[in-house]
């Protein structure tokens, strides 16, 4: 059974004239995965996600979790976002507080938990994060490798089974790339599942088990990457084939 | 800013727990108010500078500095306490005048100390908010203002406008930046004013983006419009400065019963 299923799923913003952010967009995401999500800029990825979580509804269509069409009840999208855990595009669209050991708390205690539960789920996810030093720091004096370490120790310590960034790679140089590969390798291991938005092109080869290729609002592809990489019509409907033979020849 | 915030986060007394810092800030701040007597603001003042360069190990060019410039505002604003101006030569007893073109100005011994005395017990305050502002971070004062039982909506409120003054300041200095870089500041007045416009314009816009956005990442963590509960943080304590703080307060008591 897929892990999330999109059926004809239609969402537009308000005050969108042009075509709906996402239209007609079907998709079955596996479980146990790590999921590299690629697509142009304003091909739909960003609102895709939020779907995930429970923060837009589509205004046609219908998405299910496991099965079971998403509850937007209060008590189901509590539910719903302890198990799938967003990180945002900009960390600092998600720090909220000045204190990194308090913004790290808040998932926890807003999952009911006690305060000791929690303290102890934010010195672990800073154990994970590799970020204890940080922990009476303030996130204003962070810089952005460290926010963004921060941002996904604010999710992980909610024990996510979905962990679902977007673009969290983009602004980082290579040796925080490879810090957040790490980090995102450890989880996977649990036996998680991870979808990561990225335009790096050599994640699909080198980390993704799983592909999924949203082009002008709709899912073009979801497989595995040797699969899309051998379909010639994909890759050149999409225009990632000129971008691959480019990450090719640069290699 | 951004000074002061560095210190605070950096000095000897930050783990200490900001009850005790408040506290000792606030009785400060209260006898420079009630004692009426210039000594007991600069006995205050020096207390305070003492306090922040041994125990917090705060630079004394810094904590003197920021002093310096309080004393130079303060200044400024008692000279219509402490000088007189007249059409008329006119001398209060025992007091001095001189002319300059039509005006005449004057003082007098009464004048001098009323002013010496607002500007001692200013100091004396403002040293002791000083000493409070650079050992002890706004979250630390949040989470005390937190246990002491303020409404939670005052408390999501301080914290959030805390963390967008960062946010927005680095957003402004990208902003300044790329105007900057392309001319947008070396034209014409009236060109630099439309692009300070547009500064303000833009700045306005990203904050209600980023507001959006804050909004639905709180959400995606759990947060369904309640208080923004977060885990108070752990402090020590620190008996040298209840000891030294004690004995600061008893000192202002006694200069003021005895001069």
């Amino acid at each position: 059974m897929s892990l999330f299923t999109f059926s004809a799923v239609t969402y537009r913003y308000p005050n969108q004239t042009q075509r709906p952010a996402l239209h007609d967009f079907n998709l079955a995401i596996p479980g146990g995965e790590k999921i590299a999500v690629v697509g142009r800029n304003g091909s739909g990825k960003s609102t895709f996600f939020l779907h995930l979580n429970g923060l837009i509804k589509p205004r046609q269509g219908e998405v299910r979790f496991q099965g079971r069409p998403l509850d937007y009840s209060r008590k189901g999208l509590t539910a719903l976002r302890q198990q799938v855990a967003l990180v945002f595009q900009n960390p600092d669209d998600q720090l909220f507080s000045a204190s990194v050991f308090q913004d790290i708390s808040f998932g926890p205690l807003n999952l009911g938990m006690s305060d000791a539960e929690a303290r102890e789920r934010v010195l672990e996810a800073a154990a994970l994060c590799d970020i204890e030093h940080l922990l009476e720091q303030p996130t204003h004096a962070l810089s952005g490798g460290e926010k963004a370490r921060v941002a996904l120790a604010g999710v992980l310590a909610m024990h996510p089974d979905i962990l679902a960034a977007d673009e969290l790679l983009a602004s980082l140089d290579p040796w925080g790339r490879l810090k957040i590969r790490e980090i995102f390798d450890v989880y996977h291991a649990q036996g998680k599942t991870i979808l990561l938005i990225t335009h790096d092109l050599g994640l699909i080869k080198h980390w993704a088990t799983w592909v999924i290729v949203v082009h002008e609002g709709k899912a073009a592809f979801s497989g595995r990457a040797d699969d899309l990489l051998g379909d010639e019509a994909i890759m050149n409907e999409t225009g990632l084939v000129q971008i691959w033979r480019q990450a090719m020849q640069s290699c | 800013m951004h000074l002061i915030d560095q210190y605070a986060y950096s000095n000897a007394l930050r783990r200490l727990h900001p009850g005790i810092k408040a506290g000792l800030a606030l009785t400060i701040i209260l006898l420079c108010l009630t004692l009426n007597e210039p000594a007991v603001g600069m006995v205050a003042a020096l207390w305070m500078l003492g306090l922040a360069v041994g125990l917090a190990r705060i630079p004394f060019r810094t904590f003197a500095g920021i002093l310096l410039a309080e004393g130079t505002f303060l200044l400024l604003a008692t000279i219509a306490v402490i000088l007189s101006f007249s059409l008329h030569p006119s001398v209060l007893v025992g007091g001095w005048g001189i002319g300059v073109g039509p005006i005449w100005v004057s003082t007098s011994p009464a004048s001098l100390y009323m002013g010496a005395n607002l500007i001692l017990r200013a100091l004396g305050a403002a040293s002791a908010m000083n000493f409070l502002s650079l050992t002890t971070p706004l979250v630390d004062l949040i989470d005390l203002l937190h246990r002491l039982h303020m409404p939670a909506i005052i408390i999501d409120l301080m914290t959030l406008m805390y963390r967008f003054i960062f946010v927005l300041l680095e957003s402004l200095e990208r902003m300044v930046r790329a105007q900057d870089s392309r001319l947008g500041f070396s034209g014409s007045y009236r060109r630099r004013m439309e692009n300070t416009a547009w500064l303000a314009t833009h700045l306005f816009i990203e904050a209600f983006l980023r507001s959006r956005n804050l909004q639905q990442a709180l959400a995606s963590r759990g947060y369904d419009g309640g208080d923004l509960r977060v885990l108070p943080i752990e402090y020590e304590t620190d008996r040298r400065l209840l000891v030294l703080g004690l004995v600061g307060i008893l000192s202002l008591v006694a200069v003021w019963w005895l001069v």
